[in-house]
C-alpha cells in the first residue's frame, strides 16, 4: 500500500471556491478564474508516494507547490479531493485528530528554518516531542540523539542565532526527525543555503535516508536538486502537475515544451546513468576482460571518464557481476551532443585509421 | 445643511445610561476605588525614605547600581519638596489604571491580532479614545462615577488603552508567520501556539506598549487632578490656578521623576521577563568583559532580601509609629466624627474660606475632607452628592450656567461676602485709559485683544453680549477665550514688559495686590450688580446636619478679614493652608465661637 496518496486535490482561494472547482473541471482556465478574483493555487493534483521514497515536487514560485505541500499535512484544507495517509483520509478528520496526526506521524522542515529564537538548540529539537507530551528527560534524550544524527552533537546548549544557516537547518531537520514521524515534508528546505552547503545537506539527507528509510515529500524550484534527490518527481506549472515520473523519464521524455525548456540547463551527465545510455552487447564475450566496468546506476559523467581509459565499449555490470549492457563511446558522445540518430557511413569508404590521417 | 442634533442624542444617551445603568457604574466605581485605596494604603504606609530605599533596590536589581542611586535621589527629592503623599497617590492612580488597562488591552490586542474583523472594528474606537479631548468625557465621567479618583482613573484608562491594544496586536502580528506555521505543523493547539510561541516572541513589543500605557497614564494625572483625583496632578492644577511657577515646577519635576523611574523599570523588566530580551542581555554582557561598579547588579536573592528587610522595617515602624491621633473631646465635640466633604475651586477666597471651615469644623469634632476641583467638576460632584459643601459659588452671574443646570439638586446657604465686581482692568501705567469708553479707538495699541478666561464663565458671556456692544467696541476688539491661568500669565508677562494689555478680572482677586492695576469704570452699568460669594450645599445637607447648615448660613467675612486671611495663607506657603488658618485664628480670638456657636 502506498504511504501517501493525493487524490484529485484542488485548492482555490477567494470567493465561492466550490463553484470554481466545478468550472475548472469543466475546462475553464486559471486565468479566466483570476479575472473573477479567485485564485486556483492547485488544480487536480493526483499522485502516490511509496514508503521509503523521496517524492520531489518541482516548480517555479507561484506554481502551487507549497500550497500542495500544506494540504498534505492539513495546514491548508483542500477545496476538493482527498489526502490519504496510510489509508486514512486526512480531509475527513476533526481539527483535534488532525493535530494528533501532525504531532505523531508527519513532520515538516521549513525554507527559512523556522527555529524558535527563544529556545535553545536542544529545546528546538525537542519541540515536537514536547507537543506530544513526552516527559522532559525522555524528550531531551531523543532530541540529543536526533541532533547527533544530524551532526550537531555538542551544540545542544547553543542558541539558534549562534549557528550558521546550514547548522540551523540541521536543527530544523533534527526537530523533524526527533518525533519519529513516518512522513517528512520538506518545503524548499535547502533553497536558502549557499550552493556548497546545499550540496552538503543534499548528501547528508541521502545518507540519512539510506539509514532511516523515511517517506519524504520534498519541494524545490531547483531541477538539479530534484534530480539528485527524487526517486519520483512531479513537475508543476500554474497549479497543475504537468509531468510525473523519474528523473530519467523527465530528462529523456519531457512531457511538453515547458518541461523541455526546463531541463535545458540540467547537467544530464550527472543525472542520467549508464542504464540510460547502454545498449545490448554486440560482440560476444564483452565484459569478460579484466577492464574497468561500471554499475547501472553510475552517472554518465563517470562513464565518460571510464570510457576514456578502456579501449572498448564500457561494460555495465549489476551488483552480482552479471553483464547487463555496454556503452560504446559513440553513444556517450551522441548523448552529450543530444543526437538521437545513429551515425551515418562515410562517403569515402576505405580503411581510415588515425595513423593514415596523420600521414596525410 | 440640516442641523444634525448629534449633541442632543449624546445628551439623551448619557441621561439614559445614568438612569438605567447606574448599578453598573456604581460597581465599576466600587472596584476601582477599592483597588486604588488598597494600593495607596500600601504605598503610603512606609516612611518615605524607606520606601524610596525599596524602590532603589528594585532599580539596582533591574538596572544596576547607578540606576539604584539615581532612583533614591529622585524619590528623596520628591520627599524633600513635601510632595511625597501626592506622589504616592499619583503612583497608585497610575498603577490601578495600568492594571485595568492591561487586563483589557492585552486580551483585546490578542483578539484583534487573530481576527481582521475585530481589528477593523477596534481601530476607529481606539482612534476615538486617543484623540477625543479628555475633558469631553471627563464631565460625563463625573456624572457616572462621581468626582474623585475614579473618573480620573477611567479617563487615564481611556487615554492609555489604545497603545496597549495596538502594540499587543502589532507584536503578535509581527511574529514570523513561518514560526507560527512550524508550531502548527507539529500539532500545537492554537492556545499553545499563542502561549508558547506568539506571546513570548511578541513580549518585547507588548512591554513597549505597557511602557507607553504607563507614560500616557502619567501624562493624564494633571487632567485627573482637575476632577478631584488629587495627587501631583492636583498640585499642578493648584499651581497653574495661582500662577505659582515654583510649586508647578516642583510638582512637575516630581511627575518626571515618577515617569522616568517607571519607564526605566518597565523597560528593564521587559528585558528580564522576555526570553528574547534575556538572550540579548546575555549577548551584550558576554561582549563587555569587565564588570563595572556602576553596572553592578545584585543577585535576585540579595535584591529580594533587601526589599523584604526594608519592607519589614517599614511595616514595623508603621505599627509602632502609627499611634492614633488624639481626637477632640468634651463639650466642643458636636460632630462625633461625622464626615463632611468640602470642595473648592483653587481661587484664593475659595481656598481661604474652605480651610477656615475645615479648621472650625474639625474643632467641633467633624471629620472634614477637603478636595480641590475644576468648577464644572465641582458642581457635577455636588449634584451627584459626593461633595457636601462649597464656599465659593459666585452667584448670580459668574456661575450662572452651573447654577441653572443643577439648582434643584443644590441648596443655597446664602452669601458670605460681597458684593464682588466684574470688570475689565488695565495696568495703571496705561495713563489715558480709565473707563470702558476710553478703549474705543485704541484697539491697535492693545493688538485688538481683550484677554479673557474660560468661555464657560458667566462674565465672558456678559462681556461679549453686552459690554462690548454697549461701548461700541465690537469689531475693534476680539475676546480671547482661554483660561484663568492663561489670562494671569499673559497679564504677568505684559506687566513685566510694560506692554498695553486689557484683561477680564474680578474683585476680590490677589492680582490687585500683586500688580498695580486699574479697574475700568463702567458708566453705563453694563456689568450689572456684583456677585455675592455664596455657600452651596448638596440638597438635603442642612436636614442631615442642621447645626452645620445653620453655621454656614450665618457665615460672613469682611473684606479686611478675607484679605488678611488670604495674605496669611500666601505668607505661610503652599500645602500649609491649615497651619495658616490656625495662626490667623489666634490673631482673631473668638471667631470660631462666632462662626460655630455651640
Amino acid at each position: 500500500m502506498s504511504r501517501l496518496q493525493a487524490d484529485h486535490l484542488f485548492k482555490v482561494f477567494g470567493r465561492r471556491p466550490d463553484e470554481a472547482v466545478g468550472k475548472l473541471n469543466g475546462g475553464i482556465g486559471r486565468d479566466e478564474l483570476r479575472a473573477d478574483g479567485t485564485t486556483a493555487a492547485v488544480i487536480d493534483a493526483s499522485f502516490t508516494v511509496e514508503p521509503g521514497q523521496i517524492f520531489v515536487v518541482m516548480g517555479l514560485s507561484g506554481s502551487g507547490k507549497s500550497t500542495l505541500l500544506r494540504m498534505l499535512n492539513g495546514l491548508l484544507e483542500p477545496t476538493a479531493g482527498r489526502v490519504l495517509f496510510d489509508g486514512q483520509d486526512l480531509t475527513a478528520l476533526s481539527p483535534r485528530e488532525l493535530r494528533a496526526v501532525r504531532a505523531n506521524k508527519i513532520s515538516m522542515v521549513f525554507q527559512h528554518f523556522a527555529l524558535f529564537p527563544h529556545r535553545s538548540v536542544l529545546e528546538n529539537a525537542a519541540y515536537g516531542l514536547e507537543v506530544q507530551g513526552v516527559s522532559r528527560s525522555e524528550r531531551e534524550r531523543r532530541a540529543a540523539e536526533a541532533l547527533e544524527l544530524c551532526g550537531l552533537a555538542g551544540w545542544e546548549k547553543s542558541w539558534p542565532d549562534e549557528l550558521s544557516g546550514g547548522m540551523q537547518q540541521r536543527v530544523g531537520l533534527a526537530r523533524a526527525l526527533a518525533t519519529d514521524a513516518d512522513l517528512l515534508l520538506m518545503d524548499e528546505s535547502f533553497s536558502a543555503l549557499d550552493p556548497l552547503i546545499r550540496r552538503d545537506m543534499q548528501d547528508q539527507l541521502l545518507e540519512l535516508q539510506k539509514r532511516l528509510k523515511k517517506t519524504i515529500v520534498f519541494i524545490t524550484h531547483d531541477l538539479n536538486e530534484a534530480m539528485r534527490l527524487g526517486d519520483s518527481i512531479a513537475v508543476m506549472r500554474d497549479g497543475r502537475i504537468v509531468q510525473l515520473g523519474t528523473a530519467e523519464d523527465i530528462l529523456v521524455r519531457p512531457a511538453n515544451d515547458y518541461v523541455a525548456s526546463f531541463i535545458q540547463d540540467v547537467d544530464r551527465t550527472r543525472v542520467l546513468t549508464a542504464e540510460a545510455v547502454m545498449t545490448a552487447p554486440l560482440r560476444p564475450g564483452a565484459g569478460d576482460c579484466g577492464c574497468e566496468s561500471v554499475a547501472p546506476g553510475t552517472p554518465v559523467a563517470e562513464v565518460c571518464a571510464v570510457s576514456a581509459r578502456v579501449p572498448h565499449p564500457v561494460a555495465v555490470k549489476d551488483d552480482r557481476g552479471t553483464l547487463v549492457g555496454v556503452v560504446p563511446q559513440s553513444r556517450l558522445i551522441g548523448f552529450i551532443g543530444d543526437e538521437q540518430r545513429p551515425p551515418t557511413a562515410c562517403d569515402r569508404p576505405g580503411p581510415q585509421t588515425e595513423k593514415e590521417v596523420a600521414h596525410a | 445643511m440640516p442641523r444634525l442634533t448629534l449633541g442632543d442624542w449624546v445628551d439623551h444617551g448619557v441621561d439614559w445610561l445614568q438612569s438605567h445603568l447606574s448599578w453598573l457604574f456604581d460597581a465599576i466605581s466600587a472596584v476601582v476605588t477599592g483597588l486604588y485605596d488598597a494600593i495607596d494604603a500600601v504605598l503610603s504606609a512606609p516612611e518615605p525614605l524607606l520606601f524610596a530605599g525599596i524602590l532603589a533596590v528594585v532599580a539596582w536589581w533591574l538596572r544596576g547600581l547607578a540606576a539604584g542611586l539615581l532612583a533614591f535621589a529622585g524619590f528623596a527629592l520628591i520627599d524633600s519638596v513635601a510632595l511625597w503623599d501626592e506622589a504616592m497617590s499619583t503612583l497608585s492612580l497610575v498603577l490601578v489604571a495600568t492594571l485595568v488597562t492591561l487586563v483589557v488591552a492585552v486580551p483585546l490586542g490578542v483578539w484583534a491580532s487573530r481576527s481582521k474583523t475585530v481589528s477593523a472594528v477596534v481601530r476607529p474606537v481606539l482612534d476615538f479614545m486617543q484623540t477625543m479631548p479628555a475633558m469631553v468625557y471627563l464631565i460625563p465621567g463625573i456624572i457616572f462615577f462621581g468626582v474623585g479618583v475614579v473618573p480620573g482613573i477611567i479617563a487615564t484608562i481611556v487615554f492609555a488603552l489604545p497603545p496597549g491594544v495596538r502594540m499587543t496586536e502589532l507584536g503578535i502580528r509581527q511574529v514570523d508567520g513561518e514560526l507560527v506555521e512550524a508550531a502548527e505543523a507539529f500539532g500545537t493547539t492554537p492556545r499553545n501556539t499563542l502561549l508558547r510561541v506568539q506571546l513570548p516572541l511578541a513580549l518585547p513589543t507588548i512591554m513597549a506598549g505597557i511602557n507607553q500605557v504607563i507614560m500616557l497614564g502619567l501624562s493624564m494625572v494633571v487632567i485627573a487632578g482637575m476632577v478631584g483625583g488629587g495627587g501631583l496632578g492636583g498640585a499642578v492644577y493648584r499651581a497653574i490656578g495661582n500662577v505659582d511657577i515654583g510649586l508647578g515646577f516642583e510638582a512637575g519635576v516630581s511627575i518626571v521623576v515618577l515617569a522616568m523611574y517607571l519607564d526605566r523599570i518597565t523597560g528593564a523588566l521587559g528585558r528580564q521577563v522576555s526570553p528574547l530580551g534575556r538572550r540579548a542581555l546575555a549577548k551584550a554582557r558576554s561582549l563587555t568583559r569587565r564588570p563595572q561598579l556602576w553596572n553592578h547588579r545584585p543577585q535576585p536573592v540579595v535584591a529580594v532580601v533587601g526589599v523584604a528587610v526594608l519592607a519589614l522595617v517599614a511595616g514595623g515602624m508603621g505599627v509602632l509609629g502609627g499611634a492614633p491621633a488624639a481626637g477632640t473631646k468634651g463639650a466642643d465635640d458636636v460632630g462625633h466624627g461625622k464626615k463632611i466633604s468640602l470642595g473648592y475651586i483653587p481661587w484664593d477666597e475659595g481656598i481661604a474660606s474652605t480651610f477656615l471651615w475645615k479648621e472650625v469644623l474639625e474643632r467641633r469634632g467633624y471629620r472634614v475632607d477637603v478636595q480641590q476641583y475644576e468648577a464644572g467638576a465641582l458642581y457635577t460632584g455636588m449634584a451627584g452628592g459626593q461633595i457636601d459643601v462649597q464656599t465659593d459659588a459666585w452667584l448670580p452671574v459668574t456661575h450662572a450656567t452651573y447654577w441653572k443646570k443643577y439648582q434643584n439638586k443644590l441648596e443655597d446657604l446664602g452669601s458670605w461676602y460681597g458684593p464682588t465686581s466684574l470688570e475689565l482692568s488695565v495696568p495703571s501705567y496705561m495713563k489715558d485709559v480709565d473707563s470702558l469708553d476710553d478703549l474705543k479707538g485704541k484697539g491697535g495699541q492693545f493688538k485688538n485683544r481683550v484677554v479673557g478666561i474660560e468661555p464657560s464663565a458667566g462674565m465672558m458671556g456678559i462681556l461679549k453680549d453686552k459690554v462690548l456692544k454697549e461701548y461700541g467696541l465690537e469689531g475693534e476688539y476680539k475676546v480671547i477665550d482661554g483660561s484663568t491661568p492663561g489670562m494671569l500669565a499673559e497679564l504677568k508677562r505684559a506687566y513685566a514688559k510694560k506692554e498695553p494689555v486689557v484683561v477680564t478680572l474680578w474683585s476680590p482677586h490677589w492680582a490687585y495686590s500683586t500688580y498695580d492695576l486699574k479697574k475700568l469704570k463702567d458708566p453705563k452699568g453694563t456689568w450689572g450688580k456684583g456677585d455675592g460669594v455664596h455657600t452651596l450645599a448638596r440638597k438635603g445637607f442642612s436636614a442631615e446636619h442642621p447645626k452645620v447648615g445653620a453655621w454656614l448660613k450665618d457665615f460672613t467675612l469682611s473684606e479686611e478679614q478675607l484679605t488678611g486671611l488670604e495674605a496669611k495663607i500666601q505668607q505661610t506657603g503652599k500645602g500649609k493652608e491649615q497651619q495658616a488658618v490656625r495662626a490667623w485664628l489666634q490673631e482673631n480670638p473668638g471667631l470660631v465661637d462666632k462662626m460655630a456657636p455651640l
